[in-house]
C-alpha cells in the first residue's frame, strides 16, 4: 500500500510538469541551505568550541567580495576559500571578532561586513527611513487637520 | 493647494523611478579601495621565475610603478596584455606582476610566448598578498607613487581609456 502511494505521487509529479518543476525547485532550495550549515569539520579543526563557533559565526557575517550577494559560508569561490583560511588562521591565533572584522575591513572596505558602521557616508542608509516616516506622519497630520 | 497634495504621490513616485533608473545604468561595480594612500603591504613570497628567490616589499624599488594582478586562467588578463607591453615600451613606469593563484609553468609559458611586461612577477599561489591588497578578482591594477603609496586601483581590463582617465595623472605629478 505504501509502495503504491509512492508510485502515485511520482505519477502525479510526472503528469504535471508545473508541480514537477516546483518539486525540483524546492529540493534545490533545501540542498543549498543545507550546504550553508554543514561544514566539513576536518577542513578547519579547532581545539576549542568557542573558537569554532566564532569561526562559523564570522563566516555567516562576512560577505564574499566576488559574489556580492552571498556570505563566505555560502560561497565556494576561490577568493571565499582564501578568506575562510585567513579568518581561520586569525581565529586560531586568538583574535577577537572585532579584530578580525577590522583586519578585513582594512583590506576590503566596509563592503565585506553586512552591517555597515554609522558614518557620514551611511547616514542616509541609517536615518533615511526614519526621516521618511516622520515626514509622512507630518504630512498625514497636516492633511487630516486640513491645515494644507 | 489640494491639487498639489493630490499630485504629490505621483511626483514622489516619478522621482523614485528616475533615481532607481540612474542606478541601473551605473555599471561601475568596483568596490571601494580601502588601501588608497596607504603604503604597499609587506609580503614575503617567491618570484615566479625562480621560487627560491624571495621577494619582499623592498624589492619594489623602481617607482612610480604599476602592480598588475594576473593569471593564465584569467581571460581578461590576456586582453590587457598587449596594452601592458605597450606601456612598458612607452612610459617610464615600471610594471610589477602579481601572479595570482596560477599554474607556475603555464604562467612562464605565457610570458615566454606573448612577451613579459613585468620587471618581475611575484608568485602568489595561495592568494596571501592578494588578500592584503583587497584583491577580489583578476585583473586588477594598482598605481604606486614615487613615495611608495598606493594611489589608484582599477578592477578589470586596463586599456588606453582607463589609463588616461584613472592613472596617467599620477605619472605626471
Amino acid at each position: 500500500m505504501k509502495e503504491c502511494g509512492k508510485k502515485n505521487f511520482l505519477n502525479i509529479l510526472m503528469n504535471k510538469p508545473f508541480l514537477f518543476l516546483l518539486f525540483i525547485i524546492f529540493s534545490l532550495q533545501v540542498s543549498v541551505e543545507e550546504g550553508q550549515v554543514n561544514f566539513d569539520n576536518d577542513a578547519y579543526p579547532f581545539t576549542s568550541e568557542i573558537k569554532e563557533s566564532l569561526f562559523y559565526s564570522l563566516l555567516n557575517e562576512l560577505r564574499c567580495p566576488k559574489c556580492q550577494s552571498s556570505n563566505l559560508a555560502g560561497s565556494n569561490s576561490p577568493i571565499s576559500n582564501d578568506l575562510k583560511r585567513e579568518v581561520y588562521e586569525l581565529v586560531v591565533e586568538g583574535k577577537s571578532s572585532k579584530q578580525i572584522k577590522d583586519h578585513l575591513v582594512d583590506r576590503y572596505g566596509n563592503f565585506i561586513i553586512y552591517n555597515p558602521p554609522i558614518e557620514p557616508a551611511t547616514y542616509a542608509l541609517w536615518f533615511g527611513p526614519f526621516i521618511l516616516i516622520l515626514l509622512s506622519a507630518l504630512l498625514i497630520i497636516l492633511v487630516r487637520k486640513r491645515i494644507i | 493647494m489640494k491639487k498639489i497634495i493630490d499630485a504629490l504621490p505621483l511626483v514622489v513616485f516619478a522621482l523614485l523611478i528616475i533615481v532607481l533608473f540612474s542606478f541601473l545604468s551605473d555599471k561601475d561595480d568596483q568596490l571601494e579601495t580601502a588601501l588608497i594612500d596607504s603604503s604597499f603591504p609587506d609580503f614575503n613570497l617567491g618570484a615566479l621565475s625562480d621560487e627560491s628567490r624571495l621577494l619582499t616589499k623592498r624589492d619594489i624599488i623602481k617607482l612610480p610603478a604599476l602592480i598588475n594582478v594576473w593569471a593564465t586562467w584569467c581571460i581578461a588578463c590576456r586582453v590587457e596584455h598587449p596594452f601592458l607591453m605597450k606601456l612598458k615600451e612607452e612610459s617610464r613606469l615600471t610594471i610589477y606582476g602579481l601572479n595570482y593563484k596560477d599554474n607556475k609553468f603555464k604562467a612562464l609559458e605565457l610570458l615566454e610566448r606573448d612577451g613579459n611586461p613585468f620587471e618581475f612577477s611575484i608568485y602568489d599561489f595561495e592568494g596571501r598578498l592578494a588578500i592584503d591588497l583587497g584583491v577580489y578578482g583578476a585583473p586588477e591594477t594598482f598605481f604606486i607613487d614615487k613615495n611608495g603609496l598606493i594611489r589608484e586601483r582599477h578592477v578589470g581590463v586596463i586599456d588606453e581609456r582607463v589609463w588616461e582617465e584613472k592613472f596617467s595623472k599620477y605619472l605626471n605629478e
